[in-house]
């Protein structure tokens, strides 16, 4: 046509058959979307060929989970967080000190001839109260404070760690109770029974079993994490807070003129992200039956971040899944358990995770533009 | 220069004849071509300058089609953009001009079809000696080219200064780009602001630069690259009526030198007034083309829609006088902003808010749903209130509408459904919230979808996927699902179509006449006449005049509400 002559009347006809076609996804969308699970997949295949079908088996699942419940519960709390627009640099220190103060706390009142059961009760009260509190305090000087979350949750990570060393002068702090308050980390539910006795004399059980025939117990940790990673991706996809914490990390602005009360919604997802720190401190410090001030939750927000950003949640906020996160807790598994397997210098497996966190979000950049 | 001594200024028929340096250039001209010549001010000047004769084509779309997933954007598109041309691009929300426009600047790969470059411009710093297609695979690619895209949404980097941004990336250096030569480019970026008219001082910060200035900013940007082809998307829809003019004018400046001007406007008036070329859209598909001088703004808007329209404006309900007015503001002003501004509205009443940009409209609403600090008193149906955020004023009834819908009125990201039940979601929490009702929500947004015409198939989908007019509708939506009593409105039709526009207008004159007080804030004089039974005119954060229903027929007040709102006093236009 001629664009020269004006008023040329140009073809308008036909239909708008191309409005109704199917969408197409390519595969870089769909990487972008699903490429969690393709690396889920490709991990799986790699180390079922590396350790042969053990490998697929219940009990090596459960026991991954297991050493990775705590991290996986500051995950899911992670999720939230980085869905807000924010960050949580201070969880693992917020593990130490909730751990460290609940077990002295514990102590005090064991020494103060108070029965086991209600001296860890105390203990464990004493905890998770401590947890959501620094998460309280993260949240305020976040919210009240005006100062930006990178910075207030950089301020807590050496903060209540070193009132945590402060406590116990650096040391290790033991529990006084001697099985009860180990129950927490150690025991769980056995997933197996008895049915009988052998010829040896020794018991026969039904149900899920070890190598060695006695039975397996889904441990309190796997529980909790798989109860708080069910509830929270209830949360975040269906209830009415979660709808607003993706609103508030979308835009804030926008969220604050839809009439979302943006400062309360911020402050409950740190407090709420302490209380989670409180449940992984719990876990942590029963395993051991006792806390290193120096060591535990040591890097702990490094592991939760990292498996946020592969289980696909962008860093931007606005946008995330509590079940890309846990799939991406088994994913970090997973490369350790090969890398051991393998025989790779522990030396070197920070630099594969962080290869694969990198890769993880490369891949997925871009997702929601 | 070479060139120059050889040739001597104005001894050819083409602009900028001392700038020419290379046969090359002098090759790529029709000598034979009419004079559009001036010099241009040496500011503009830069060795590498490619030049054309004006009404050679220097950009062309040609069989250009886009498909989205399930939607076919443009449709077999050929347009040509020529040098010495304003060319207009017009056409409903939707009917592809944007598409167009991230084609031609570079940031679209176009499924069918090609852009070609005109005989002048080149990728890979040369110049082509005969038109050829463009290789675009991102944006920097095309301002390399020459073709440069004011976005809407301006892109200048807060942090540093008017010049720095100006000169961003041609920064004039020593070797290694170290050091950088400040004076220099302060005195460059001086030049292209004063060539511009542009009365910006280069050393401050561009943080805070008012829309309009930045815009000239951007430009500016822009001719310090020697964009030859301006892309302008939408330009004048952020601006009061006496930047766009000042804008408009630049234009022609701009297409006086030999440069192609492209703009997508829905302002049909300021389209008729300064296109050479306007081409309507619809659907994807270029349905006409008209030179200047051919075209009204009936015929515009008849071709864009495809049907003509009659009065876009609907009849205004009456309203009771004497009712106890749903709002009031009495001594009311935004901290800093506005001050002094009494004013009641009663239900079933629409009182129009005109002013200038910076006249304090905008951040008056804001203070009085709490989005700012206030000064004097607001009451809601005779009752003293002091909202402290939109969370208070929406339980009041009160709800405000912002103009930036990208910005603060949507979340572009989220799905309509999301975006439509934002304000009202409490509605749809179930056990204490920890679970929605998102079959009602479905249902709520299909209902608005209906009963507003909202072009949207899928509203699980990012609403960022819909065109503004839509946006816009829903915009609206989420707040009348609240069941408002006053509704604060800002720009309710900014970046809309005139199809959807008088949609928009008729939903308010319908909600109106059914009781709910609504206040109109608009840079559009007709949309504010045409919609309100009072306006009342800001200047300078201060009532400068009001305009009953009685004055608002007569053909003066456009006239009035302009003196008013530029600050001039009663006396002085009695004198006048």
């Amino acid at each position: 046509m001629s664009a020269a002559s004006g008023n040329s009347r140009v073809e308008s006809s036909g239909s708008n058959d191309a409005k109704s076609r199917r969408p197409r996804m390519s595969v870089q969308k769909f990487l972008q979307e699903w490429g969690v699970l393709v690396a889920f997949g490709l991990l799986l295949a790699i180390s079922t060929w590396r350790e042969g079908f053990d490998f697929l088996s219940f009990e090596n699942f459960r026991t991954m989970l297991n050493s990775n419940a705590a991290v996986g519960i500051l995950a899911v709390g992670m999720t939230f967080v980085i869905v807000s627009a924010g960050i949580d640099l201070s969880v693992g220190s917020i593990v130490v000190l909730a751990a460290a103060i609940g077990v002295t706390t514990m102590n005090w009142a064991a020494g103060k001839e108070w029965s086991e059961g209600s001296s860890v009760t105390l203990g464990v009260a004493a905890t998770l109260a401590t947890a959501l509190v620094a998460g309280m305090v993260n949240g305020a000087l976040i919210v009240f404070g005006r100062i930006a979350p990178f910075i207030a949750t950089l301020g807590g990570l050496a903060a209540f760690r070193s009132v945590a060393l402060a406590i116990a002068e650096a040391g290790e702090i033991r529990s006084s109770s001697s099985t009860l308050f180990a129950k927490f980390g150690r025991s769980g539910v056995p997933l197996a029974w008895q049915s009988g006795v052998d010829e040896a004399g020794n018991a026969v059980f039904k149900g899920l079993v070890n190598a060695a025939g006695k039975p397996l117990t889904l441990t309190y940790g796997i529980i909790a994490f798989i109860v708080i990673a069910i509830v929270a991706q209830w949360f975040l996809s269906k209830s009415r807070f979660g709808r607003h914490v993706v609103a508030v990390g979308a835009n804030e602005t926008a969220a604050r003129y839809a009439g979302i009360n943006v400062d309360w919604v911020r402050f409950r997802v740190y407090a709420i992200m302490g209380l989670l720190a409180g449940f992984a401190g719990l876990l942590l410090s029963s395993r051991m039956n006792s806390v290193s001030t120096s060591g535990l939750g040591l890097g702990a927000e490094l592991d939760a971040i990292a498996a946020v950003v592969i289980g696909g949640t962008s860093l931007r906020g606005g946008f995330g899944r509590v079940w890309g996160t846990v799939i991406g807790i088994l994913i970090l598994a997973m490369i350790t358990n090969i890398l051991t397997i393998s025989q790779v210098s522990p030396y070197w497996q920070g630099a594969v995770k962080g290869g694969v966190i990198v890769l993880a979000v490369l891949v997925q950049r871009g997702a929601r533009e | 220069m070479k060139g120059s001594t050889e040739t001597g200024q104005g001894s050819l028929d083409f602009i900028c004849v001392r700038e020419i340096v290379r046969i090359s250039d002098i090759r790529a001209v029709n000598p034979a071509l009419p004079v559009v010549s001036r010099t241009v001010q040496s500011a503009a000047i830069d060795p590498n300058r490619r030049f054309v004769a004006p009404g050679e084509v220097l950009l062309a779309a040609r069989g250009v089609t886009m498909e989205y997933p399930g939607v076919r954007a443009l449709d077999d598109v050929t347009v040509e953009f020529r040098a010495g041309e304003i060319h207009a691009v017009v056409g409903e929300n939707g009917a592809g001009k944007s598409t167009l426009m991230k084609v031609l600047s570079g940031s679209a790969r176009p499924t069918k079809g090609r852009v070609e470059l005109g005989a002048g411009l080149g990728t890979l710093g040369r110049a082509a000696h005969d038109a050829h297609e463009a290789h675009f695979t991102k944006p920097s690619d095309a301002i390399r080219a020459g073709i440069a895209m004011v976005h809407q949404e301006l892109n200048l980097v807060p942090a540093l200064d008017v010049a720095e941004n100006i000169m961003l990336g041609r920064e004039p250096a020593g070797v290694f780009g170290f050091p950088i030569r400040r004076r220099e480019q302060r005195a460059r970026a001086a030049e292209l602001l004063a060539m511009l008219g542009a009365d910006v001082d280069p050393t401050r910060s561009a943080a805070g630069l008012s829309i309009a200035d930045a815009q000239f900013v951007e430009i500016a940007k822009c001719l310090a690259s020697d964009a030859r082809v301006l892309i302008f998307d939408e330009p004048t829809a952020v601006l009061g009526e006496r930047e766009a003019s000042r804008l408009l004018a630049l234009f022609q400046r701009l297409r006086d030198e030999g440069r192609a001007i492209i703009f997508i406007s829905h302002h049909l008036d300021e389209v008729v007034a300064v296109a050479d070329r306007t081409s309507v859209l619809r659907d994807g598909r270029l349905v006409q083309q008209f030179a200047r001088g051919e075209h009204d703004e009936g015929a515009l808007a008849a071709a864009m829609v495809g049907r003509d329209l009659g009065s876009i404006y609907p009849e205004k309900g009456v309203c009771d006088a004497k009712a106890t007015p749903a709002i009031e503001l009495v001594e009311f002003g935004a901290v800093g902003r506005s001050r002094g501004i009494s004013l009641a509205v009663r239900p079933g009443e629409i009182v129009g808010i005109a002013g200038l940009v910076g006249s304090g409209r905008t951040e008056t609403a804001e203070a009085i749903v709490g989005l700012r600090e206030a000064t004097g008193t607001v009451r809601v149906e005779g009752r003293d209130v002091r909202f402290r955020s939109p969370r208070e004023a929406l339980a009041a009834g009160v709800t405000y509408v912002s103009e930036d819908r990208k910005g603060r009125g949507l979340h572009v990201a989220l799905s309509s459904i999301a975006n439509t039940t934002m304000p009202s979601l409490d509605r749809y929490a179930r056990v204490g919230g920890a679970r929605l009702d998102v079959a009602a929500e479905r249902a709520t947004t299909a209902r608005w979808i209906r009963d507003f015409a909202i072009r949207c198939a899928r509203p699980e989908l990012p609403i960022s996927s819909l065109s503004g007019g839509n946006q816009q509708k829903f915009a609206l939506a989420r707040w009348l699902e609240t069941g408002p009593r006053v509704l604060i409105v800002d720009e309710p039709t900014r970046g809309v179509d005139i199809g959807a526009k008088g949609e928009i207008y008729r939903i308010l004159a319908d909600l109106a006449r059914k009781g709910l007080a609504c206040i109109v804030i608009s840079s559009e004089l007709p949309e504010v006449i045409g919609l309100s039974h009072r306006v009342v005119v800001l200047h300078a954060g201060e009532v400068a005049g009001e305009l009953p229903r009685e004055r608002l027929t007569r053909e003066d007040c456009e006239e009035r509400i302009v003196r008013l709102a530029s600050g001039l006093s009663e006396e002085k236009e009695r004198a006048s």
